[in-house]
């Protein structure tokens, strides 16, 4: 599914003319099938009202741009928003807070039941199970256990297969490693490359995390006071220190290391994630230059 | 995040802004009375609270189109009393030959109408011009003397201003949740009303366990910040009467008064009494 | 005797699954202490018996000299030891920064006019003077984050323990506190950060390892992410800087002294 963009502006306070804060300003954006893209910037840059356009949970302002969805049209009012948020699937920060039924199985299947009314009880079963071991969970272990008696790091998964059990196509993280610690994190990042290899083509991810997006994402943008400021590979991204710099951000340690080397006159060149700098500060070193 | 301001303050800078908060309510509360006073077919008894509301609204800088809007909310519930005594008045002359409406229903219903207008705008001014904070701190004062019959009033007033500060944090979380559910399908909109109560539910229990959640964190972190009740506690904010209170003290009774010499020497508006 | 003694606290919330087992350290005045483990390592119920909000099922937490294991120093401990949670949502008590920030002392009986200054004090030093009559609900997280932290200094703590207190700030409000962390320092205070941000640890004078409940390794930060094995032991991890230097090693590129951040990758690169 690819996702267009155009000229999309969003005011919050749309009522009181006097309170409206621009928080989107003609931003334009192609996310492409296959892409595992990164969406970055400053708290309050306008990034999770972007994201929360493409799936419809905000609407598009009239006379403010388009939205497009594989031929799902965003601006057309008989949109069917249930079709294609059964195709978009969305983690919200701190996903595990959005558990409410009374057993594991009841609550990750609520998304399945919504999106496809008249499925199967087996089938349904049968997709649930799917969905909670592909998060690392021992499904018979837990599926009747309340998502409440959980621990953290359980409910998180629980929730996040709650979300994936429709397989969606393309799959929005907004900060979802947020409150994992360091372990926590990295099997997290390893579930979203498992499920990136198989049914979430697209994965959209929003982040503060520089380090994360530099080894994850084959293209990123950087939002600014409600525009984009850069769009490319995060090679591109990151090696315009300055714009960066000016949004508010940090570099990745890759990126920070490289530009302190080239400022003593030492050119790495390398896509910023941590193998490929490896492999690059070997090759000089091996050719005696460092 | 999307601004969420609670409640109705506006917030400007003007002499019914800068008054106590507790001279406020008991302002608010004689308006009320005054309103109640008025007669039936008393209109210039009504006449005179209008001004005192309109008085206030010009001190109060209050953009009068503001004052209108909060009639809004209970528009419904003004319309629905207007035409139920309309409807259902039996007493005066009917209008036309053998009609159901009468002229007592119809003054009636302008009566009920003249009554709440009055009564929501007038309280409406009272939290135009005054913080939740503020008004709770006033209550608590206004409170005080019932601690003597071991009333927890400063505990009330707590609760009541912990539960304003957390309004728009529960707003905003709602929101939130809603949005995640919706983004698993889940429907709001359609279907008849116990489909979309039940609908809720995902929204609802959600929000109750980070209440509790809440609660529990905030408790802890009262406790880490030496709270042991009223006992001992000394208060920072201190309420000061102004010279702005004595003169709206002296107009509501004015008010009051005018209101009473209506009453006894009304002119008849209506016919048939 | 040090300013913080604890002494084999044992501590459990449900029977036979205790949190902390015999833990025993001390932290000397103006220390800056960091306590890292994992999620579930007992960390944020350390912090609670540490200012008397939990008391220790065995064992013992004196703070200057109190025992929290007697009632009557229950509040002596408390203003001793300031605490500041996770989420600054859940912390702030009142809708007016000032109002909030006199919360505290107004807890403990201080007069009116001490107040205002106590206010003033630790607004300023959290560097939010300028927002005495603001909502909290306007401001950025690390913004709230700071007020919370004046709530606690208003009633001048000789301790400041931040239970996780950046976990749910952007990197902005981390720096923020990072900052606030540094001037108190510099004042005099003693803090104790639990993290699992491994670069706030980094900061510390000393850092205490929590794995399962039991402090695993003691040691300044050098020693304790030079300890490639405790630190595995404890499921944390090294910061990332420092891992790219092990592979930049195993590869067979020479880097030279420590490496902990990216400044010292780069320094040590350069070389």
């Amino acid at each position: 599914m690819r996702i267009t963009v155009e000229h999309l502006s969003y005011r919050y306070g749309e009522k009181d003319k006097n309170l409206t804060v621009p928080a989107l300003c003609d931003v334009s954006l192609e996310i492409n099938e296959g892409d595992f893209f990164g969406i970055i910037g400053k708290t309050g840059s306008g990034k999770s009202t972007f994201v929360q356009h493409i799936n419809g949970l905000i609407k598009v302002q009239k006379d403010s741009g388009k939205v497009t969805v594989a031929d799902f049209d965003l601006t057309d009012k008989k949109c069917d928003y249930k079709a294609l948020r059964s195709r978009i699937g969305m983690v919200f920060q701190y996903p595990e807070y959005q558990l409410f039924a009374e057993t594991v199985k009841e609550d990750v299947g609520f998304g399945l039941k919504n999106f496809r009314p008249d499925i199967k009880e087996d089938e349904a079963e049968r997709l649930v199970k799917e969905a909670v071991e592909l998060c690392g969970l021992n499904y018979d272990a837990i599926k009747d256990v309340s998502p409440f008696d959980l621990s953290g790091g359980q409910k998180r998964r629980v929730a996040i297969a709650g979300v994936i059990v429709s397989k969606p196509e393309v799959l929005v993280l907004d900060e979802p490693a947020a409150g994992l610690d360091p372990k926590g994190k990295e099997e997290f990042l390893q579930l979203l490359v498992k499920f990136h290899k198989t049914f979430a083509k697209t994965i959209i991810i929003v982040s503060h995390d520089m380090d994360l997006i530099a080894e994850y994402c084959n293209r990123a943008a950087v939002f600014k006071g409600g525009r984009i400021t850069a769009v490319g590979t995060p090679k591109e991204i990151f090696s315009d220190y300055e714009n960066v710099i000016d949004c508010g951000l940090q570099l990745p340690v890759t990126a920070a290391v490289v530009k302190t080397l080239k400022e003593k006159g030492v050119n790495i060149d390398c896509d910023f994630t941590v193998n490929s700098f490896v492999a690059a500060v070997k090759r000089f070193k091996d050719g005696g230059n460092l | 995040m999307r601004d969420v301001s609670f409640g109705s303050y506006y917030p400007a800078k003007s002499f019914v802004h800068n008054m106590d908060a507790r001279a406020k309510i008991l302002i608010s509360i004689a308006f009320i009375v005054a309103v109640f006073l008025v007669r039936s077919f008393h209109f210039l008894g009504f006449a005179a609270c209008a001004f005192f509301v309109v008085l206030s609204a010009v001190t109060a800088r209050i953009p009068f189109f503001k004052v209108i809007k909060s009639i809004r909310t209970i528009l419904f519930f003004i319309v629905l009393s207007a035409v139920l005594q309309v409807l259902f008045n039996k007493n005066g002359t009917p209008l036309w030959e053998g009609g159901f409406i009468t002229d007592i229903g119809l003054i009636n219903a302008g009566f009920i109408v003249a009554r709440i207008t009055l009564v929501v705008t007038g309280a409406s001014l009272l939290t135009f011009t005054t913080t939740p904070v503020e008004l709770a701190d006033g209550i608590e004062s206004l409170l005080t003397p019932l601690k003597l019959i071991k009333l927890p009033v400063h505990e009330f007033a707590l609760i009541m201003s912990i539960a304003l500060r957390f309004i728009p944090t529960l707003i905003d979380e709602t929101d939130r949740i809603i949005k995640a559910q919706k983004a698993r399908g889940a429907d709001f909109e359609s279907g008849n009303i116990f489909k979309r109560l039940k609908a809720l539910i995902p929204v609802l229990i959600p929000l109750l366990i980070s209440s509790f959640r809440r609660a529990d964190e905030l408790a802890d972190a009262m406790d880490a910040r030496c709270y042991a009740g009223s006992k001992n506690r000394t208060k920072y904010k201190k309420m000061k009467l102004s010279y702005r209170d004595i003169i709206g003290f002296i107009v509501i009774a004015g008010l009051i008064t005018g209101v009473v010499f209506l009453n006894k020497f009304y002119i008849v508006l209506a016919v048939g009494v | 005797m040090a300013l913080l003694e604890v002494q084999n606290v044992s501590y459990s919330y449900e029977k036979n699954k205790p949190v902390l087992k015999n833990v025993s350290f001390r932290v000397e005045e103006g220390e800056h202490v960091a306590v890292i483990g994992h999620n579930g390592s007992g960390k944020s119920t350390l912090a609670k018996l540490l200012n008397a909000l939990l008391i220790p099922a065995s064992g013992t937490v004196t703070v200057d000299g109190f025992s929290s294991a007697d009632k009557k120093s229950l509040f002596e401990i408390r203003k001793r030891v300031g605490l500041v949670f996770q989420n600054p949502d859940n912390q702030l008590v009142a809708s007016i920064v000032e109002d909030d920030v006199a919360f505290g002392p107004e807890n403990i009986g201080v007069k009116r006019e001490e107040i205002k200054e106590r206010i003033d004090f630790a607004l300023s030093a959290v560097g939010m003077q300028d927002f005495l009559k603001a909502s909290p609900m306007r401001l950025s997280g690390g913004q709230k984050q700071r007020i919370a932290i004046a709530g606690v200094l208003a009633l001048k703590p000789k301790i400041l323990v931040l239970d996780e207190s950046t976990a749910m700030l952007d990197p902005a409000g981390r720096a923020e506190i990072a900052e606030v962390v540094k001037t108190l320092k510099k004042d005099g205070v003693t803090v104790i950060s639990v993290t699992h941000y491994m670069d706030e640890a980094m900061t510390a004078d000393r850092i205490f390892v929590l794995s399962k409940g039991e402090i695993i390794k003691t040691g300044s930060p050098k020693e304790v992410f030079s300890d490639r094995e405790t630190l595995k032991a404890a499921e944390l991890c090294v910061p990332l800087a420092t891992s790219i230097a092990d592979k930049l090693k195993e590869n067979g590129v020479d880097v030279r002294g420590d490496v902990f951040t990216a400044e010292d990758l780069g320094a040590a690169l350069c070389v």
